[in-house]
């Protein structure tokens, strides 16, 4: 259960309004939330519930509109742009639906990039580090490729790997598995999985009940706001299909 | 309406409204090109159509024979009687004087000032009666009333004359007063390269001025023949009777004309030549435009393609946009092109009667606008053509532009550019600048267009400023087919001039401010032409320390002769040629020791090494300054102590003959800087726009990674400075190398006398100052751009 953790992530009446639009549009309204360190947290929800914003803004890619968000019992809120990026790029990791890589880097540049500008003096350090990763996700024999040359699961398992480069306390994952069929989903997830049994917190948003089951608890996000959270212990290869039907019950009576 | 009609006129609005900034900044460049394109087009119509409105009012002599000193009046009538081509010949009697002894007066203000800088000789006249006609703004011929004179409009521009100002006349002790009663535009002598200038005054007047001291008596035999082609035949004809008054200059009306025409025409070519590379850059603009559209639209494209539409229709969606921004450019360009053509065209109104509207007048600028706009569908029409391959399962499941087979190539080229690069072993420090350059190496297509905007900018800025500081440059002397001193004496026009030649020379000799004084006698010599014997003005005196620079060969030794290229071309004369030259009955012969390019007297001229002879027609004594001594002090103090020579700092003398020109190319080159640097930063801006929304992902995925928005931003700009450094620097390469020669050419087609033109830049300016304001504009334009980057939700550049 996660209150057995320590708290590494806390936002306190977290609101998030677009003024792009006509009217405003309130997109977070007034959340509370509590991430502890080592978690596996999912958060679903229907589309437009506000998920991927409140991930992008407990992460400090954006900034919220009221509240606060603080990492590891610092505020960040109020940290300036560059500030916030050295967070970023020490403290957080980031996969998203589309495994965003630079053309003009091979697959392990890509990696190395994030634990090159952490540690520009341990060039070595970050070498090593980033090799061990792909060697741990099975993508070291595709390191010089152009990222063009491999499949959408080999990607997203480097977007993991570059995640993790930097040795982040948490890693955001916004529908890493939205665009793969299920086996690539399966082999992100059990990436995932192992990352999160290393001891990385996760905050995974996501829309398949089947990735959900990998968490260690559940949130349901409806119109900007938390409806309810479900907890369900460590998973195993073998409850596994128990913890579906279990989230599938719990999604069944949100009306998701 | 066609139902297809307005779905393209639908589609042309919402482009426009959804993508106001790209279409916007589109537009203008299209606007500026096509309105530099008309305008050329307008001046050139204006100005040519002006020169020929004066000619037919003005009836300028098809062929002039300027001369001094007696002459045999029934050597003229019988000629005339020998040649049934002539239509009208006639003799006119002038008298000269120094623009020193003319001032003038305003008695209502008590304003006043004289022509003492003047550098042409004033020469007053009587009107002629059937042609060579000084004609009012009104077209009308004036007959001044006892005591009025009519001034050259090109005095009255330089000294702001008005009706009813006084003239005064004073020479040798003798002052005529004058009240202005109008000014004249002179067909014949009244453009910028023209050395002399007409008043008008009524005969009796005319018999005073003639009686005064200091005048110098001059005629003009001139002709009007039947027809214009004649005249090459008839001057044979004329320099080759001995008994013909020929101690001045010839002139033919093909000359005349085109000194008229090298006033505004430099300024109309320059337009025209900016519009071309202004088109150019619009080009390349809309054909990354439309590539970037097609990128972004391709899913779009596919869905038209998989619902049936045919490539043709979808091409016609989009040409319709190009089409109408084209369209409504060239509307926009040439109204404006209207306000400019009468700005610019100024000086053309004030010496040049208006010429009526004729066909032209509409058509040369609807033609010039009917290129434009041809050169932008044809070449929109070309970068569409893409449509054609987009195929509908690549464009709508991967949204590639590309086929299979394209994807697969440039994926196998990608991969060895990347295998190529490696951060494991990367040793410099900054890691985001690295990536910057390796961003640009691997987007060098997209960035191309920086790079080729700025070459094509300093091109546009850098040729005009050159040929300006070539021609208002001192050294530009050497151009006139004279040494590179400081300052020039004439002595003509007088019957001392050999002893006042003498004086000056010694009391130079005397002067420790001056050094180097060299002197040359202006003979009139005659030469074999085809027909007979033609007349040759030749620079006679000692060329050993003479720096006037040489086309081909060397300068004259004893018994040589140099020739300027329009005599050389004339008289297929080359380098180590023989000639033979006729002075009364003496004939003399001398090889030719080289050529150089003269400007002055339409061109031809000629210089001859030797002694300088007595009893010549005028001398020119030039002396350079020691020591830092001021040449226009020295020049002033000289011109006093020698009243009838008129001795000038050199650099006034260049200024004075070529005013005009270097005017024109300082607003040319003005026009070209306001325009380069503006088109410059608003392609940056759009290029950087169309880039950075389709860079947002990237820039999301760094900053997710933890590359701050300032560093971003920095790898923006440092991008923008490479690839606008880049442009810029091979344009001023290209300017300095080829931009001469390139120039050269444009006006040795012209006929001027120069062939061989190298410029003479300010440093500072071409090669400091301009390149850092284009460079600064990109940089602006980046700074400007990627300043909204600051402050955005991150995570919209990766969610959309």
């Amino acid at each position: 259960m996660s209150h057995t953790h320590n708290v590494i992530l806390e936002c306190t009446d977290l609101s998030k309004t677009f003024y792009s639009t006509e009217p405003p549009t309130d997109v977070l309204d007034g959340i509370d939330l509590t991430v502890g360190d080592g978690e596996f947290l999912v958060v679903m929800g229907a589309s437009g519930s506000g998920k991927s914003t409140m991930l992008y803004n407990i992460s400090g890619m954006d900034r919220p509109t009221g509240g606060r968000v603080a990492l590891g019992g610092k505020e960040i809120t109020s940290l300036t742009d560059a500030e916030m990026s050295r967070v970023r790029l020490t403290g957080m990791g980031f996969i998203f639906q589309q495994a965003y890589f630079l053309k003009n880097l091979n697959i392990q540049d890509n990696i190395l990039l994030p634990a090159l500008k952490a540690t520009p003096k341990d060039r070595t350090g970050a070498v090593k580090r980033v090799d061990d990763l792909m060697e741990r996700f099975g993508i070291a024999h595709i390191k010089r490729h152009g990222i063009t040359q491999i499949s959408g699961g080999q990607l997203q398992r480097a977007s993991i790997c570059r995640a993790l480069a930097t040795e982040p306390a948490i890693l955001f994952a916004d529908e890493p598995t939205g665009a793969l069929n299920s086996t690539m989903t399966a082999e992100v997830m059990d990436a995932l999985t192992s990352v999160h049994r290393a001891g990385t917190t996760i905050v995974l948003v996501t829309h398949d009940p089947a990735c959900a089951a990998r968490g260690d608890r559940v949130v349901y996000l409806r119109d900007g706001q938390i409806l309810d959270s479900h907890a369900m212990g460590a998973w195993t290869e073998e409850g596994a299909e128990r913890r579906e039907d279990d989230i599938f019950a719990w999604l069944a009576k949100k009306g998701f | 309406m066609r139902p297809g009609n307005s779905v393209n006129l639908n589609y042309i609005r919402n482009d426009f409204l959804g993508n106001k900034g790209v279409s916007f900044a589109l537009l203008i460049v299209l606007v500026l090109s096509a309105f530099l394109m008309a305008t050329g087009a307008m001046v050139m119509e204006r100005l040519f159509g002006a020169v020929d409105q004066l000619f037919e009012e003005a009836r300028p002599s098809h062929f002039l024979q300027m001369h001094k000193g007696e002459y045999d009046l029934e050597a003229l009538e019988r000629f005339a009687s020998q040649h049934p081509e002539i239509e009208a010949w006639h003799v006119q009697q002038m008298v000269g004087f120094d623009g020193k002894t003319l001032r003038w007066e305003r008695p209502s203000d008590g304003e006043s000032g004289d022509l003492s800088q003047s550098l042409v000789d004033n020469l007053f006249v009587t009107p002629n009666r059937e042609f060579d006609l000084l004609v009012e703004k009104d077209g009308t011929v004036p007959e001044p009333a006892v005591g009025e004179v009519y001034v050259p409009v090109s005095v009255q521009q330089s000294q702001d004359l008005r009706i009813g100002d006084r003239l005064e006349l004073s020479s040798g002790g003798t002052v005529l007063e004058f009240q202005v009663a109008g000014f004249v535009r002179d067909a014949q002598m009244g453009a910028s390269l023209a050395e002399s200038t007409r008043f008008l005054v009524s005969e009796t007047d005319f018999t005073d001025v003639e009686a005064m001291d200091g005048g110098r008596p001059e005629i003009i035999v001139g002709y009007r023949l039947d027809d214009e082609s004649a005249v090459p035949d008839f001057q044979r004809a004329y320099e080759s009777d001995a008994a013909l008054p020929q101690q001045g200059q010839a002139v033919t009306i093909q000359i005349i004309r085109l000194v008229n025409a090298f006033s505004d025409g430099p300024v109309a070519l320059a337009l025209v030549f900016s519009s071309l590379l202004l088109i150019t850059i619009a080009l390349l603009n809309a054909r990354f435009v439309i590539r970037g559209t097609l990128e972004d639209e391709v899913r779009e494209i596919g869905a038209m393609k998989a619902i049936g539409l045919s490539d043709k229709a979808i091409m016609g969606l989009y040409m319709s946009k190009y089409r109408a921004l084209a369209l409504f450019a060239c509307l926009i360009g040439g109204l404006l092109a209207v306000v400019a053509t009468n700005l610019l065209t100024q000086s053309v109104q004030a010496n040049y009667p208006e010429a009526p509207p004729s066909p032209a007048t509409f058509l040369v600028p609807v033609g010039a606008l009917l290129v434009v706009y041809s050169v932008v569908v044809v070449i929109c029409r070309r970068v569409l053509g893409r449509i054609r391959k987009i195929e509908v399962v690549g464009s709508l499941v991967h949204g590639t532009t590309q086929s299979e087979k394209q994807t697969v190539r440039r994926a196998r080229r990608e991969a060895r550019t990347v295998r190529r690069t490696s951060l494991t072993t990367y040793r410099g420090g900054n890691v985001s600048r690295r990536l910057a350059v390796l961003d640009l190496r691997l987007e060098a297509g997209q960035w191309m267009l920086i790079p080729f905007v700025f070459f094509l900018a300093s091109v546009l800025m850098t040729l005009p400023l050159n040929l300006f500081t070539t021609f208002d440059s001192p050294r530009f002397v050497t151009y006139l087919g004279v040494p590179e001193t400081d300052v020039r004496a004439d002595v003509a026009f007088t019957d001392d001039a050999d002893a006042i030649r003498e004086a000056m020379v010694a009391d130079m000799a005397e002067d420790d401010r001056i050094s180097g004084t060299q002197t040359f006698a202006n003979v009139e010599y005659q030469i074999e032409g085809e027909v007979g014997w033609e007349g040759l003005g030749v620079e006679i005196g000692d060329y050993g320390s003479n720096s006037v620079r040489y086309v081909d060969g060397e300068r004259p030794a004893e018994g040589e002769i140099a020739m300027s290229l329009l005599n050389a071309e004339k008289y297929g004369l080359g380098t180590g040629d023989e000639l033979t030259l006729r002075r009364g009955e003496e004939l003399t012969t001398a090889v030719v020791s080289g050529v150089y390019q003269d400007l002055t007297s339409g061109g031809l001229t000629a210089k001859m090494q030797g002694e300088v002879p007595g009893g010549a027609d005028a001398y020119v004594v030039y002396a350079d300054t020691v020591g830092g001594a001021d040449a226009a002090a020295i020049a002033s103090e000289y011109g006093d102590r020698f009243q009838s020579a008129d001795v000038v700092p050199m650099r006034e003398y260049v200024r004075q003959t070529m005013a005009y020109v270097t005017d024109a190319f300082k607003r040319a080159a003005v026009l070209a800087f306001v325009f380069g640097v503006g088109v410059a930063l608003l392609i940056t801006c759009l290029f950087l726009k169309l880039r950075l929304a389709s860079d947002r992902p990237k820039m999301g995925m760094l900053a997710a990674i933890g590359f701050s928005t300032g560093e971003i931003i920095a790898q923006v700009r440092w991008k923008t400075l490479l690839a606008a450094g880049l442009g810029t620097g091979i344009g001023l390469a290209f300017a300095a190398v080829l931009g001469g020669p390139f120039v050269g050419a444009l006006i040795s087609m012209a006929g001027l006398g120069i062939s061989n033109l190298a410029f003479i830049p300010n440093p500072w300016l071409t090669y400091v100052a301009y390149p850092l304001v284009l460079i600064a504009a990109g940089y602006l334009g980046a700074l400007l751009l990627t300043a909204r980057l600051r402050g955005a939700d991150k995570s919209m550049w990766i969610r959309g």
